[in-house]
């Protein structure tokens, strides 16, 4: 049997959201397409458009250097609740 | 003339007066380079995701304007630097729906720092006319 599914069905929720442009200052928009380590999730998890997946890969690493959201999070910075300063 | 945006990362130390100095620095040098101004906004201070040059916070400001594309190079140059910039970010919008987005930021801008002094106003002219109608 195949594993069950880990997702539920995708949809890219920035062509929803009708999102012309993915301001990189912005970190909400941008929490959807991160893991909790703040890795960058890829499409097939996300379902992402390929447009919309590119413009939030460029703003997240833009985000990252202005440090807007943290490059990574290690073992030793690990923290209880995730997103926790995005929820600001 | 195209248009950018540039955010700089102030460092949390300074007093106000010494950081509205350096905004207002930083503004001559752009107008300095033939960079037409539209829109600033302070972000505030806020804490960074990952200690940068040892701070824990950062004060954040953005600038929205257009310049001739030489401009940048040389304010660039400029932030690097000066020690009270500890980043910066400058982006260019092109195509017309990175534009569009330019304008609305802008516009929200505006209307926000004209918001507050209207209300103001407003609220003091009603003052007013209570008075009046007491009298």
């Amino acid at each position: 049997m195949a594993e069950k599914r880990k997702f539920a069905r995708k949809y890219c929720k920035y062509c929803e959201a009708k999102v012309e442009y993915v301001d990189y200052k912005d970190a909400k928009i941008l929490r959807h397409s991160l893991s909790e380590r703040y890795k960058i999730m890829p499409r097939r998890l996300t379902g992402n458009c390929k447009r919309h997946q590119e413009m939030v890969e460029l703003a997240i690493k833009r985000a990252r250097a202005t440090a807007v959201i943290p490059y990574i999070i290690d073992t030793q910075k690990v923290v209880a609740v995730p997103f926790e300063q995005l929820q600001q | 003339m195209r248009h950018y945006e540039l955010l700089v990362v102030v460092k949390p130390t300074l007093t106000v007066e010494e950081l509205q100095a350096k905004l207002t620095y930083l503004k001559e040098i752009l107008e300095k380079n033939g960079a037409v101004i539209t829109a600033t906004l302070e972000m505030g201070t806020r804490k960074l995701a990952y200690q940068i040059d040892k701070f824990e916070r950062g004060t954040y400001v953005v600038f929205y304007f257009t310049a001739p594309t030489a401009a940048i190079a040389e304010v660039e140059r400029l932030i690097r630097i000066s020690e009270e910039f500890i980043r910066f970010m400058t982006v260019k919008f092109e195509n017309q729906k990175e534009l569009r987005f330019w304008n609305k930021q802008v516009e929200k801008i505006t209307k926000k720092s004209d918001a507050p002094v209207a209300a103001v106003e407003s609220k003091e002219i009603a003052e007013e006319q209570t008075v009046t109608t007491e009298a």
